[in-house]
């Protein structure tokens, strides 16, 4: 016979610290969206909201379903996603390898970070006028823009979760008799590897930030362009279909690189991550 | 008598702390390690032990005197000087096997000789089983003796160890002097450790270098002539010999006239 028996401490609802069982965090996450959408919804019923300033939950979605099987709208999609990718891969290929640079080696930062600080500073949107003199009303201007916007940051992450390799891996490495070259590649890289995935992930978010400013501000196609267009027609429901997209897009590009972390990083664990 | 392994000439380290404003750290250190010895510095904290160590590794450059390996002086890290800290080194991202490998790759090892003998210095640590695992699924003990098995496997011409058990429990840590005599024996390593722990120091030494402070300085050269000039492989065997309280007490002595505390 055994001699298990139920625990009879209480199962709280606040407990410091504790995580609730999994199946609770999902429904937690689903009410908080129900309940927003409900109130919204109640509001509308109500008579609270006016339909055009604000229009009820359900029309939105129906909007956004028509939205979505429109060519138009998809090539607003692919316009602003395109955007992002060329964007943000012309700011990796520069921020990652100086980023990295910049942190292993005190004589790179204290040349670049000066320029690097000064330009962190200034907000990208004071750019869009000149830009858009330099670069005409083509993609060159938004482009230019995320880039400016994301390319800063990303290497001051980079430098940052550069300097935190630890010496001791790094000393290690010169006991067992590696070059300067070999230290590099074969420790400084691979240990700084997981959070120059961490910190693109996190530079993707403002990204989308700077995305949708370039296209309200000077765009033809895309999805802020289309909100505009939306604007000028009274089309709220549009307009809040568009930020749905761009909400739930971002979502997705979020999942991906969690999911790109865990496939390229599996010594990693889970509790670490 | 043949020439030393190791051999430290009056070495001395001053730190700058301020403009103008210098301190002695460590002040005239001379001893030697012959071949195949287990060399322990012990002192107080603070005494600047690990400071010798580095230098002796070449991390860090001594400002007067000479440290000579083999007769050749020191003046960079190199692989001849195999080092094992007291943090955690294994490469998160490399499996022990690789890990084992990582310095006989740096140096071209083929391949098929670089198995083979990382091979055998995981299975000399008693880590055939976790080949394949990563270290952040060992424990810390574990972690350790990929260190040592790494370091091993890059054929040093001497060992150096930074307080290595220091962050291991007490009866992890004691299983792991214990491994390590073995595999001094085995590998036939000259190893210099240091330590604050006097239990470790006297089971594990050939000759221990006892260190005060303000400066750091040897005060003691002493040789545990209690052991009968042999190594014991059982730390209660240890324990039991004649002249082991003696020795610890005398040590223990040295250390509280140093102490800051008192």
């Amino acid at each position: 016979m055994t001699n298990l028996r139920k625990s009879n401490r209480p199962t709280r609802w606040f407990q410091f610290r504790a995580s609730p069982p999994n199946a609770t965090v999902v429904l937690l996450g689903i009410a908080v969206w129900s309940i927003f959408f409900a109130i919204w919804e109640a509001a509308s019923l109500g008579g609270m909201l006016s339909d055009l300033l604000m229009p009820s939950p359900h029309h939105v979605l129906t909007t956004l379903i028509n939205l979505l099987s429109r060519t138009d709208f998809l090539w607003d999609i692919t316009a602003s996603v395109t955007r992002i990718l060329v964007s943000f891969l012309a700011a990796c290929l520069i921020a990652v390898p100086l980023g990295i640079a910049m942190g292993a080696f005190g004589t790179m930062e204290a040349f670049w970070n000066p320029f690097v600080a000064a330009w962190r500073y200034l907000p990208a949107p004071a750019f869009i006028p000149v830009l858009l003199m330099w670069f005409g009303t083509g993609e060159g201007p938004k482009l230019a823009l995320l880039f400016i916007g994301v390319v800063f940051f990303l290497i001051t992450l980079v430098m940052d979760y550069t300097k935190q390799v630890r010496g001791e891996f790094i000393e290690t490495a010169m006991t067992l008799g590696a070059s300067r070259w070999q230290i590099l590649w074969t420790v400084v890289v691979p240990a700084v590897l997981p959070n120059v995935v961490v910190a693109m992930r996190q530079m993707l978010a403002v990204s989308w930030t700077y995305l949708v400013i370039a296209e309200i501000v000077a765009s033809t196609d895309g999805i802020g362009a289309m909100m505009m267009r939306a604007r000028r027609f009274l089309h709220t429901d549009e307009i809040l279909a568009g930020v749905i997209v761009i909400g739930a897009l971002g979502l997705m590009f979020d999942m991906l690189f969690r999911w790109l972390h865990r496939l390229m990083f599996p010594y990693i664990g889970e509790q670490s991550r | 008598m043949s020439a030393p392994k190791l051999s430290l000439k009056e070495v001395g380290k001053t730190f700058r702390v301020r403009r103008n404003e210098k301190v002695q750290a460590i002040d005239g250190v001379s001893f030697d390690v012959a071949a195949n010895e287990i060399c322990v510095i012990i002192g107080p904290s603070g005494c600047g032990k690990s400071t010798v160590l580095r230098m002796v590794a070449g991390l860090e450059a001594p400002t007067t005197g000479s440290i000579a390996l083999d007769g050749r002086e020191i003046d960079a890290p190199g692989r001849d000087r195999g080092v094992v800290f007291q943090a955690y080194t294994s490469f998160d991202w490399l499996t022990v096997q690789r890990n084992v490998e990582y310095g006989m790759k740096l140096h071209g090892v083929a391949s098929a000789e670089r198995a083979k003998r990382a091979d055998h210095f995981i299975d000399l640590v008693h880590l055939g089983k976790f080949r394949r695992a990563y270290p952040n699924q060992l424990s810390g003990g574990m972690k350790q003796r990929v260190a040592i098995a790494r370091t091993l496997a890059n054929d040093p011409a001497i060992l150096l160890m930074d307080e290595p058990f220091g962050a291991l429990d007490a009866e992890t840590r004691w299983h792991m002097q214990e491994l390590m005599i073995s595999i001094a024996e085995e590998a036939r390593t000259t190893l210099l450790m240091v330590t604050h722990d006097i239990e470790e120091a006297l089971f594990m030494a050939d000759r221990i270098i006892f260190m005060s402070r303000h400066p750091g300085t040897v005060v003691a050269n002493i040789a545990p002539d209690f052991k009968r000039g042999r190594r014991w492989r059982r730390k209660e065997e240890v324990l039991e010999l004649d002249g082991y309280a003696e020795l610890e007490r005398h040590i223990m002595r040295l250390m509280r006239e140093q102490s800051s505390v008192n």
